[in-house]
């Protein structure tokens, strides 16, 4: 007996498979995530009932995903922007934090009414963000520096930063756990009339409206696209890479920046030294499974949301760790990956003897 | 040559979504012939040719190879029976020698793992032919295993050199590939085959890569492989490349087979009409140009390339509206340089650029753009277009900021795709049912390149540079690309042609230069132009046989403007 794989690499796509894959992907992740619940000695199925179910059903559960949400959209647009033109972001973690530090910062020591603080707030942790990315930006565009390590690095530094700045001047003078004081109540995004979510929701709905409509409907979208797609061809055509590429990370780091502070001004109140949430990391797969439109970002967002808060009330019901969160998360990125490959190659899988040779039995599209 | 055939396909039928690849092709090849495949991009020449190598199933018809019907399902039983492949595209891994790369994919164990051990003593860690190695040589698990993962070079690589000799091969088997030339690469892919000791050898367009001498010396190559009783089939759409080496040729097109014909007995013009299905003008009809104002002035330009290595050594040239100047040299002599020189791409490191009398040193590439300067770059999908966006967006990609596509800040989709449907049609480029949903790379390379022209010439340049326009085009698509360069040029644009094609060259150019290691080695125009002459200026022989430019003198008392004459003339 003979069992071949052969792969063949496709002419074209098929366009399904563009609306496809983020589909499968997240199905498939959790498909093989079971094995892990099984391990564990829990029902896969009461597992994702938990957390699912019992997450979209209950006010409780639509809330805390609808919050979790606001941070992970942000931080999800500001890696899918620099995508766009070809450049990744992995640093969206640092330019958060730094975010959130700097929005803080200003939300202790400004005295304003909340119609004035609230967006002077935002705008300095955008700011704050901004300039975090300015420098792989600036190192990339100038220098073309690699911005795949410098902004990861540089989220190392904004720890360290945020981690001094916590335990060192902006400590609470009252008590003697590393955080600040309690942001004011004009600092605080006040929370919604209906729904009980924090304002955040809407800074993060019109970012992700305001950036669909940069990449869609205006010229600088274009330039984006294009120059995502063949930079040097677009250097021919006279676009301006470097401003583009100095663009995009400037403004997802802006965006990264708006997520942290609107978690603490939303959520935590205050800054503590363990603020690590993550939400940067997790914004890569989130990117990347909406990678064709800023609102398909925002669906990956509540997506992960839901698994956050989900794997977090499972925890509790069925005394499952809630590292099991990381699990899918790993799973999806695993399966994200294996999916351009099978975008790209079509494969045979033959079973033969030796004597006689049957025709090859056919899996995906023709080549 | 044998005239009884050595490998029949018979009834030859694929399909594919959409599209019948191959209906119902019959090829016959005679033992030692080389036998053209010709056709256009899309005539199904690759698909006949993929079934034959394994890598595709036909879905109706039989091969037989020396009378026995062939049953191929992968390229590994196509070299099993003897056939042997050269793709266009070479499958070779730079970072590994010659030998290397020769029996990539075959098991060459070390030499005290074979299983008739010649030589003891191989390379490396495997061989040193000692007592404890001999001994573990002989056990029988562990012989398995190093038969499959260690290996040995010293066998394969005399047999290599043995090869390589018997046909007259100059190839070093030691050396990486990395530091050889294309055409060497490209002997090393036919080494590749000869040693899997094929009777067929299939070249896929073996010469789109390479310069017009190191053609010729495949075509010797060529010839000494068939004397050796190899049957070679050699895929092309250059009519001149058909004449000169093939002995039959089967005409495709649209997955139909015309007929097949002995070359001897049939003219370029009967086979142009075979492929293209009507008659195809090789002459072209040129007016006299009214030549105007320079549009393009250079002055002791230099430039250096990726590599900083300096590939323009003070180049002086004018371009004025109205005429072509055709740039004719071997690829690799600062052609490429030039032509992103004169477009703003590449900075020169010494000279000044104007266009249309400006001075334009420094300026960025959207000045240029900007002073209506157009370019038809070398390389296609690197520099030409984004290959995975859609001719809407690639329509585009220069005019983007003219206010027809929107005002402000919006970009005005409709208009564009309106635009770029405007292309489409003007130039007349197929398989496109939707720009929106067509992305460049779904074109074959004829089209694309009709719709980079249309790009560039729509915008009424006032320079158009165009490198290598129609390398690798079909021969209908060739026809069109010329004539619409010449269009432009009565509509007072100055075209700066650069070429390997003396024919194009001297077909389209009002003046014609020659380019020589960064330099400017001759002038002359298509009346007083000779081509051995060119040909070997462009081989650099003034240089070298002088060792200065002192043959390039008397031609350059030709004024370096004239009206040219206004009768047919024809490509020989």
């Amino acid at each position: 007996m003979h069992f071949d794989i052969e792969l063949t690499a496709r002419e074209d796509i098929p366009k399904w498979m563009g609306y496809a894959t983020p589909v499968v992907t997240v199905l498939v992740a959790l498909a093989v995530s079971a094995v892990a619940f099984v391990a564990l000695g829990v029902s896969p199925i009461s597992a994702y009932e938990a957390m699912f179910v019992s997450t979209l059903t209950t006010e409780f559960g639509l809330r805390e995903t609808v919050i979790r949400a606001v941070p992970l959209a942000l931080a999800g647009l500001a890696v899918y922007l620099p995508m766009k033109a070809q450049l990744w972001n992995i640093g969206a973690e640092g330019q958060l934090l730094i975010g959130a530090t700097v929005g803080t910062w200003v939300g202790l020591n400004v005295a304003l009414p909340a119609v004035a603080l609230l967006p002077l707030m935002l705008v300095c942790a955008g700011v704050a963000g901004a300039a975090w990315a300015a420098v792989p930006a600036w190192l990339r565009a100038r220098w073309n520096i690699n911005e795949i390590i410098t902004t990861l690095l540089l989220t190392f530094v904004a720890v360290d930063v945020k981690n001094f700045l916590v335990r060192g001047p902006m400590q609470a003078p009252t008590g003697s756990f590393a955080q600040t004081e309690i942001l004011p109540a004009n600092a605080q995004l006040p929370t919604l009339p209906w729904f009980n979510v924090h304002a955040g929701i809407l800074v993060a709905l019109a970012v992700v409206v305001v950036i669909s409509l940069l990449i869609n409907h205006t010229r600088l979208g274009y330039q984006i696209t294009f120059i995502g797609a063949n930079h040097q061809a677009a250097a021919q055509a006279g676009m301006n890479k470097r401003a583009v590429y100095v663009f995009v990370l400037v403004v997802g780091g802006a965006l990264a920046g708006l997520a942290g502070i609107s978690e603490i001004s939303g959520v935590q109140t205050r800054l503590r030294a363990f603020f690590e949430p993550g939400y940067g990391y997790t914004a890569i797969p989130i990117a990347l499974l909406g990678r064709n439109g800023a609102f398909r970002v925002l669906l990956a967002a509540l997506f992960f949301a839901v698994i956050f808060v989900g794997g977090s009330s499972m925890g509790v019901t069925l005394g499952v760790p809630a590292a099991i969160v990381d699990v899918i998360q790993a799973l999806i990125i695993l399966f994200l990956i294996t999916a351009e490959f099978f975008k790209s190659y079509s494969i045979d899988m033959t079973l033969r003897r030796r004597t006689d040779r049957p025709n090859t039995g056919r899996v995906g599209g023709d080549t | 040559m044998d005239e009884s055939p050595f490998l029949r396909m018979e009834g030859i039928y694929k399909e594919f979504p959409g599209a019948v690849a191959n209906d119902h092709v019959d090829l016959t090849v005679r033992r030692g012939e080389v036998h053209g495949l010709l056709g256009e991009n899309g005539a199904g020449k690759s698909t006949l040719m993929k079934i034959l190598y394994g890598l595709y199933t036909a879905d109706e018809g039989e091969i037989y190879l020396d009378g026995e019907r062939l049953n191929l399902e992968s390229p590994q039983d196509a070299i099993e029976v003897g056939i042997g492949m050269v793709h266009q595209h070479f499958m070779l891994i730079p970072r590994l020698s010659v030998a290397k790369n020769v029996v990539l994919g075959m098991r060459e164990p070390a030499d005290v793992f074979r299983d008739a051990p010649e030589v003891t003593g191989g390379d490396g860690a495997a061989g040193g032919g000692g007592g404890l190695l001999a001994s573990l040589g002989t056990n029988r698990l562990l012989r398995t295993l190093a038969s499959r993962f260690t290996l040995g070079l010293n066998g394969p690589e005399t047999e290599i050199r043995r090869l390589a000799d018997e046909y007259g091969f100059d190839v070093d088997v030691s050396a990486t590939v990395r530091e050889l030339d294309v055409g060497e690469r490209q002997r090393v892919e036919i080494l590749k085959a000869l040693y899997r000791d094929v009777d067929l050898l299939v070249l896929d367009e073996p010469t789109a890569v390479l310069t017009p001498t190191e053609a010729d010396r495949l075509f010797e190559t060529l010839r000494r492989l068939t004397e050796q009783g190899l049957s070679i089939i050699f895929i092309t759409h250059k009519l001149n490349e058909v004449e000169a080496i093939t002995d039959r040729v089967t005409v495709l097109r649209d997955g139909h087979r015309v007929g097949t014909v002995e070359t001897a007995d049939v003219t370029r013009d009967d086979l142009a009409r075979m492929m293209v299905g009507r008659d195809v003008l090789f002459e072209i009809d040129r007016s006299p140009a009214a030549i105007g104002d320079p549009v393009l002035d250079a002055t002791a330009v230099h430039a250096t390339d990726e590599r900083g290595v300096e590939a323009l050594s003070g180049i002086d040239l004018t371009v004025r509206a109205g005429e072509v100047v055709g740039v004719a040299g071997v690829s690799g002599n600062g052609q490429r340089e030039l032509a992103e020189v004169t477009v703003g791409v590449r900075a020169p490191s010494a000279g000044d650029i104007s266009i249309d009398g400006t001075d334009m040193t420094g300026q960025s590439p959207r000045a240029y753009v900007d002073n209506g300067v157009s370019f038809v770059p070398e390389d296609r999908h690197e520099y030409g277009c984004a290959g995975d966006l859609s001719l809407m967006h690639n329509a585009v990609m220069k005019e983007f900021p003219d206010g027809r596509f929107g005002d402000g800040l919006r970009f005005d989709y409709d208009a564009v795709k309106q635009y770029a449907e405007r292309l489409v049609e003007e130039f007349d480029v197929r398989g496109v049912h939707d720009t929106e949903d067509v992305v460049a790379n779904d074109l074959s390379g004829g089209n694309l390149q009709k719709f980079i022209l249309a790009r560039e010439i729509h915008r009424d340049p006032d320079l158009l540079v165009a490198n290598q326009p129609t390398r690798g085009v079909d021969v209908g698509a060739i026809e069109f690309l010329r004539k619409r360069l010449l269009d432009q040029r009565e509509q007072g644009t100055g075209v700066l042609l650069l070429s390997e094609n003396l024919d194009e060259i001297f077909d389209l150019s009002d003046r014609i230069l020659v380019i020589y290691e960064g330099e400017i080695v001759h002038e002359t125009t298509p009346e007083k132009g000779d081509r051995e002459r060119i040909g070997l200026e462009m081989n650099g022989a003034s240089v070298d046989a002088d060792g200065a430019e002192t043959a390039s003198e008397p031609d350059e008392q030709v004024p370096p403007v004239r009206a040219p004459p206004d009768h047919r003339r024809t490509a020989e």
